[in-house]
Order: structure tokens, then C-alpha cells, then sequence
């Protein structure tokens, strides 16, 4: 696990249908430790999923820099692995050999990347899936085999998008308190991504609100580990907290 | 519409790379008439063609034909189809049959028909109508049947009779469907027809490019065979396709090459 | 009696879901009792219509003297062939134009266009290049195949999201893991649906061809036939057809379109 700079980083797209150019992200430095839990949060459309993505590879930034690990970012690669909205299971693959997609690509032995597999499952209580298609499982199911599959990959650094907004509110509580206690276990480096301040306060080491593609502030979490819902539903400190989230949030 | 104009000129693009390497390398390596025309003999036949009618009155005898074989066959099809789908006892007993026919449709029909009916209008018609009618009613069971019976039953309590079941259930529901067999069918039939036409009779757009070859006219054949491709483009691509797209896409999720 | 009667259709009942193969012969039964009666009664010229009894004689016949296996024999290996290299050039193409946006704007519209002449049209001057023989047919064959393959292909590939390439490239799949992993296992249903297509097309495609310019297979039979005013070889010839497509499209074709789409939950149905 490595830790994470972007340093006054922007992106301006070019929409060619209008011929104009709309900046989204603005000038974004941040700094996450290694091993941390940054939760970002903000309103629709400030530009979340475009730094995500910046990170992640996947489209390129027009200023600034991303460095993991002390090395610029180039391209999609597996020391950011990207647990995604939409799950993105490959549908061709059972739950097990998506787990193992990662060690494959590796070029890991059968044998072991099954072994690794299986671990991973195991951490996430999904065992009895490990032989079945995506399509066979729950929402909440795919989910967690989104996230193990990205940590089997064992990356640097963990990207989350809204990864719990497409499932119910039961099973996303669930999934919560498993993140927390597997990220304990493992203690990758997470950027997590969500619009739900009560999540982004349950789960991170820190929270920090944006609006309009800048850095609004930055809220460090002191609540004790492990967290659960059951205790901290009537904590004092969480309600101050994601009060004054919430407030930052809404003042954007 | 800017946006519109360019994609359009983008589509015409590769035909004119096209057109200039067959304008420029033809005469270029001196390729026998005989093998493959040049361009400007193509655009000549294209003009004598129409100047003489001979062109025009090949495409209007195809034409009719497939309308008049693809018209007969709806009318047909289509209730044949909704009444025997109806039941869903009677549509699964029958199923296998329609698609026995619907897999012989069109071209394994020509030997009968031009028996049967002489060579002439008659069996090209009867082809196309076959390659058109069997998979037409087909499709149409198919979608009335499919049609989950909480919707009939719902229609049902909310007052529907026998007529708006019919035509605000069971023709909408199967719609789609149709639509597709419709198109399909017309494939097969556009090339029913061709061959048809090759064989039995001394009028149409088969019948043109046959007969060039027998005089090794390649000039008139590649000049059937670009008009042949732009009417099937035209019927598939300005007709049905855009038929297809407003009641699948609009109401499933299908999409289709 | 009653009791007697029930029990059979039980049995028939079960009998059909065992075997559904069983299920999709019950309404030919019918079909043909009524064909035979018909011909029986003479309502048409026997010459016009004859009736199963011939039909079944003649096809006796035909094996015996070893024609029919010989012309199917034919008109199988020539399909086969025509779909092998179909397929073999139109998952390729229909992957790089999937992919590259410079080949799809190229190529794309020459792909609609040439597929719209269709395969008889090109008949004449195939004849005219290769002469009457297993060329020209091989050559038609593969240009009816190749297109719907092609064309689904595009569809399928365009049609993987995009996320599914950017989790395969986030855990470490190379350009080339990224056609096999992603692209290929994405676009397979489609692949499959264009392969049905293509050999339901390729399949007629032959008939013509061989009706037309033919020497031996089924639809030359079938033309021989007409030739000599035989129509229970003709309608044997059909019925032949109609069999054997059935059986390859209903019990190979669709059982894989199905397979791969289902399960993948890629198609609902
Ligand atoms: N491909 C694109 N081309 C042009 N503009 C874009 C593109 N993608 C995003 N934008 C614009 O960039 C801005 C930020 O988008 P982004 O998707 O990062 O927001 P977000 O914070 O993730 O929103 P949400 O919470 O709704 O997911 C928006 O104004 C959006 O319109
Ligand atoms: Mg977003």
C-alpha cells in the first residue's frame, strides 16, 4: 500500500456539441496517507467522479498531478483498483474467477489464484456464491464481490464511486460495517466516493467536501473502530459531525 | 443539423474512395470489359437504361411483384397469426409447424411454384408471398403469445371486449414482433426474388443481370447489381428499420444489427 | 375407459416434456394425415401433387442408388466451409471495426451497402469469374455468411460497457488479455445470433446457387427435378431441407444462443 498526491490538479472537457469547454475540476490538491479512509462528498455534478476517474486512469487530467506511491499516474493499472457503481462483473465469469481476474492478469497459477479467491470470498461471507454467474446474485451480493475483487488484486490504492447508492438501505448498512471491518484487516489506502454524508462519516478517517471541482474542507473523523450502526446511530460525536458535514455540504 | 449534415457526408465518404480507386485503377491495370467494367461504362448503361425504359421497367416489374406477394401476404399473416395465438394451447401445438415452413421459406420454393404456376409473375409472387407469409405468422403468434396473461387479464377487468382486446392488447403487444418478421421476411424475399427472377421469367432485375452475363455485358451486371443494393438499402434502411426502431426500441431494449 | 384414456394422455404428457423433440413432431402428424388424404382423393392431378406414400418411396430410392447421400454429402461440406470462412474473416473484421472508430467510419457503410446487393446478385459475375464450380458457390456462400456475423459483432461489441473495459484494465489486463477476456466472452450471444443469421441466410444462399449454377446437392436435385416434371422430388427435396435446417438451427443454434446469453443474464427472454 502506497500513499496518494494530487497536487493542483484539473480537467477542462471540450463539448462538441455546444463547442465550448466546461471545467470540472478546478485546482484539487490532497494528500492521502498511506493506508488511509478518505471519504469525498459534494452535490451533484462538482466533479466527483471526474477526479475518481483522473486517478483511476481512465480519462486524462489537463493540469496538475496525481502521484501514487511517489509515481505520476499514466493509464488504468492494478495498484488502483476501482470497485464501480454499476458492479461491473464480467457476466461471462462466476463470482469465483471474477475474484480471480486480477491474479490471472498476473499471470498467478490456477491453483493459486483460486486459493487467493477463495480468501478473499471468505471475507466477504460469499462462499456459497463463489460457482455462480453475477446475474444469479442479489445486488448487495454483486456488490461484494466487486469490492473483493478489486482488493484480490491487493492495489495500492482502493477507488470507490458511490459503490452502495444502487442497493437498498438495509443491505447498504450491512455492507458499510463489512467495508469498515474489512478495511481493518487489510488497511488498503480507500478513496471512496458518495453522496450520503451519514456514510461518509461512518466510514472514513476523513472527509473532505467539494463543490464546484475546488476543496471546500477538510473534516477529520476521530470516532473509535470498529464502527457499527448499532452504536453509533445515537453517538453524540458522529451526529456533531455529520452535522457540520452536512452543514459545508449545503453552504456549497 | 450541422451535426447531421457531416455524419452524412462521413457515410457517403467511403463510397467515394470507392468510386475513384474503381475510376482510377480499372483502366489503370487495363482489366478486361469483359472481367469487370469501368466506371463510365456502368454510368453509360445506367443512362441508356433509363433513356430507353428498359432499366426503369425491370425495376417496376420487381418492385410490383414484391408488393403485391408481400401486401397478400399480411393480409393474410397477420390475422391467421393473432387468431391462432390467441390459445395457448393451439399456438405451442402449432409453433413447430410455422417454423418448419418459416425455415423453407422463399428460395426452396421455386422449382414448385415455377411447376405449379409457369414460369412468369405467378410463381415469383407465390415465392415471395411464401418467404413472407410463413415467417410473418410465425412472429405474429409468437408475440401474441407471448404477451404475459396479466396483461390480457387486466385489460380483461377493465372492461375490454373482444374487439379492444384485439386492437389495444393483442395487435400492440405483438407489434414488435411482426415488425421483425416482417423485416426478415422481406430478406428473404428480396432474394427470393433475384434468384427467381433469374430462372423464370424475361422481365425484372434478375432476369437483367442473367442475361448480361450470357453476353458477358459486365457493365449492365454491375449496374443491376448497385441498383439492387440501393433499393434494398433504401426499403431497409428509410422503411423498416426506422419501424422497427420506434415499437422495439421504444418499448423493449432489443437492438438489431 | 375413461380411467384408460386419461392414463394415455398422462403418458403422452410426460412422454412430450422427456422428450420435447417429440412435442415438435405431434402437429406434423395432422399435417401429413391431411396431405395424404388429399392426394388420396385426387382433388389435384397426381402428376401436380403426389402424396407422402411416393414421397417416402422415392426418397427409398434415391438412397438406395446412393444420389441422395452423395448431393446432401455436398451441400453440407459446402455450407460448412462457406460458414468457416464466414467466420473466420467476420469475427476479426467485426471486432476492428467494433473497436477502432477510424475503421468503423470506413468501413461501416460499405459493410451496409455490399451486404444490401446480397449474396444471387452476385451470381452472374461470379459465373463470369469462376465459372460454373465449387468457387463461385464457395465464394457466395461465405459472402451471405460473413455479413450478419460481421454486423453483430459491431452490435456486440459496441454494445460492452464501458466500465467493463476499465475494471479488466484497473486489474491489470493488457491491449491484447482485453480482446480475449473482455471483448470476445462480451460479444459472444451476438456473435452467436449473427452465426445463426448468417447460416440461415448462407443456407438459402446454397439452394440458389445450386438451382442456378449447380451440378450436384440438394437444390440441383431439386432442379433436376423440375427439369424432368418431378414433383415428388421436388417436394422430397424440400421436406429433406426443411429437416435438416430444422434440426441444426432448433437443436444446435438456438440451445447455444441460449447457453451463452441466458446464464450470462446478457439476454432476457
Ligand atoms: N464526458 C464529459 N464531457 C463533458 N462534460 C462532462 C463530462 N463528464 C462530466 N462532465 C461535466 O463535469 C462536471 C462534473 O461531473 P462529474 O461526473 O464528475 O460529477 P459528480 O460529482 O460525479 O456528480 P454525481 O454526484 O451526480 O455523480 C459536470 O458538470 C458534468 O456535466
Ligand atoms: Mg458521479
Amino acid at each position: 500500500m502506497k500513499d496518494l498526491t494530487i497536487r493542483n490538479l484539473s480537467k477542462t472537457y471540450f463539448d462538441p456539441y455546444a463547442g465550448t469547454n466546461v471545467t470540472a475540476v478546478h485546482d484539487v490538491s490532497l494528500k492521502v496517507e498511506q493506508g488511509e479512509f478518505v471519504c469525498i462528498v459534494g452535490p451533484s455534478g462538482c466533479g466527483k467522479t471526474t477526479i475518481l476517474n483522473m486517478i483511476a486512469g481512465f480519462i486524462p487530467y489537463t493540469g496538475g498531478e496525481i502521484l501514487v506511491g511517489g509515481r505520476p499516474v499514466k493509464g488504468p493499472g492494478p495498484d488502483r483498483g476501482v470497485v464501480f457503481q454499476s458492479f461491473a462483473l464480467f457476466p461471462w465469469r462466476t463470482v469465483l474467477e471474477n475474484v480471480a481476474f486480477g491474479p490471472k492478469m498476473r499471470g498467478v497459477r490456477k491453483v493459486e489464484r483460486e486459493q487467493i479467491a477463495h480468501e478473499y470470498l471468505a471475507l466477504a461471507k460469499l462462499t456459497e456464491a463463489a460457482g455462480r454467474y453475477p446475474a444469479e446474485l442479489s445486488g448487495g451480493m454483486q456488490q461484494r464481490v466487486g469490492v473483493v475483487r478489486a482488493l484480490a488484486n491487493e492495489p495500492d490504492v482502493l477507488l470507490m464511486d458511490e459503490p452502495f447508492a444502487s442497493v437498498d438501505a438495509q443491505t447498504r448498512m450491512t455492507l458499510q460495517e463489512e467495508l469498515t471491518r474489512i478495511w481493518q484487516e487489510k488497511r488498503p489506502t480507500v478513496i471512496f466516493i458518495t453522496h450520503d454524508v451519514a456514510e461518509a462519516v461512518f466510514l472514513a478517517n476523513r472527509v473532505v467536501a467539494l463543490s464546484k471541482g475546488r476543496v471546500l474542507d477538510d473534516i477529520a473523523v476521530d470516532l473509535p473502530r470498529p464502527r457499527s450502526w448499532d452504536a453509533l446511530n445515537d453517538d453524540a460525536r458522529f451526529k456533531e459531525l455529520s452535522n457540520r458535514v452536512l452543514q459545508l455540504v449545503r453552504s456549497a | 443539423m450541422l451535426w447531421r449534415l457531416s455524419s452524412a457526408l462521413w457515410f457517403c465518404a467511403p463510397f467515394m474512395v470507392l468510386l475513384v480507386l474503381w475510376a482510377v485503377f480499372i483502366p489503370y491495370f487495363d482489366v478486361n470489359p469483359r472481367l469487370f467494367p469501368h466506371l463510365s461504362s456502368v454510368v453509360q448503361a445506367g443512362i441508356e437504361g433509363v433513356e430507353d425504359g428498359t432499366l426503369i421497367r425491370h425495376i417496376g416489374a420487381s418492385l410490383l411483384r414484391v408488393a403485391v406477394g408481400t401486401v397478400l401476404a399480411l393480409l393474410i399473416a397477420v390475422p391467421l397469426g393473432v387468431a391462432m395465438g390467441v390459445s395457448p394451447i393451439i399456438s405451442s401445438f402449432l409453433t413447430p409447424l410455422f417454423r418448419f415452413f418459416s425455415v423453407l421459406a422463399g428460395i426452396a420454393w421455386i422449382p414448385i411454384a415455377t411447376l405449379w404456376f409457369g414460369y412468369g409473375f405467378g410463381a415469383i409472387t407465390f415465392v415471395i408471398f411464401n418467404a413472407v407469409f410463413f415467417i410473418v405468422t410465425y412472429n405474429t403468434l409468437l408475440g401474441v403469445s407471448t404477451i404475459p396473461l396479466q396483461v390480457r387479464n387486466a385489460a380483461a377487468s377493465l372492461g375490454a371486449g373482444r374487439w379492444a382486446m384485439l386492437t389495444e392488447v393483442l395487435l400492440p403487444g405483438a407489434l414488435p414482433n411482426i415488425v421483425t418478421g416482417i423485416r426478415t421476411g422481406l430478406g428473404f424475399a428480396w432474394r427470393g426474388l433475384i434468384a427467381a427472377e433469374m430462372i423464370a421469367t424475361n422481365v425484372g432485375l434478375g432476369y437483367m443481370l442473367f442475361v448480361a452475363r450470357d453476353f458477358y455485358r459486365t457493365e449492365v451486371i454491375v449496374l443491376g447489381m448497385i441498383v439492387i443494393g440501393v433499393l434494398w438499402l433504401l426499403l431497409d434502411r428509410l422503411v423498416l428499420a426506422p419501424i422497427e426502431r420506434a415499437t422495439i426500441e421504444r418499448w423493449g431494449m432489443v437492438q438489431r444489427a | 375407459m375413461k380411467q384408460f384414456l386419461l392414463k394415455m394422455w398422462s403418458h403422452c404428457v410426460r412422454l412430450a416434456a422427456r422428450w420435447p423433440s417429440i412435442a415438435s413432431i405431434a402437429p406434423f402428424i395432422p399435417v401429413v394425415a391431411a396431405w395424404w388424404i388429399v392426394t388420396e382423393l385426387q382433388i389435384f392431378p397426381r402428376v401436380f401433387l403426389p402424396g407422402p406414400v411416393e414421397v417416402v418411396r422415392s426418397f427409398g430410392s434415391l438412397v438406395y442408388t446412393g444420389i441422395l447421400p452423395a448431393y446432401l454429402q455436398d451441400s453440407i461440406v459446402r455450407l460448412a466451409v462457406g460458414a468457416f470462412w464466414g467466420v473466420a474473416l467476420g469475427i476479426p473484421l467485426g471486432i476492428l471495426v467494433g473497436l477502432n472508430k477510424r475503421a468503423r467510419t470506413a468501413l461501416w457503410p460499405l459493410l451496409l451497402f455490399f451486404q444490401a446487393i446480397g449474396d444471387i446478385a452476385w451470381l452472374p459475375i461470379l459465373v463470369i469469374w469462376f465459372g460454373y464450380g465449387l468457387t463461385t458457390i464457395t465464394v457466395v456462400i461465405v459472402y451471405t455468411v460473413i455479413f450478419p456475423v460481421v454486423l453483430n459483432t459491431v452490435l456486440g461489441v459496441r454494445s460492452i460497457p464501458i466500465t467493463l473495459h476499465r475494471a479488466a484494465q484497473s486489474l491489470g489486463a493488457s491491449r491484447i488479455r482485453m480482446l480475449w477476456e473482455v471483448v470476445l466472452p462480451g460479444a459472444l450471444p451476438n456473435i452467436v445470433t449473427g452465426l445463426r443469421n448468417g447460416l440461415g441466410y448462407g443456407w438459402r444462399a446454397l439452394i440458389a446457387t445450386e438451382i442456378i449454377v449447380g451440378t450436384s446437392g440438394i437444390g440441383f436435385l431439386m432442379f433436376d427435378a423440375r427439369r424432368s416434371g418431378s414433383v415428388v422430388e421436388i417436394l422430397l427435396g424440400m421436406i429433406i431441407l426443411g429437416i435438416l435446417w430444422y434440426i441444426v438451427d432448433s437443436w444446435i443454434l438456438a440451445p447455444i444462443e441460449r447457453a451463452t446469453g441466458q446464464r450470462w443474464g446478457l439476454v432476457t427472454r
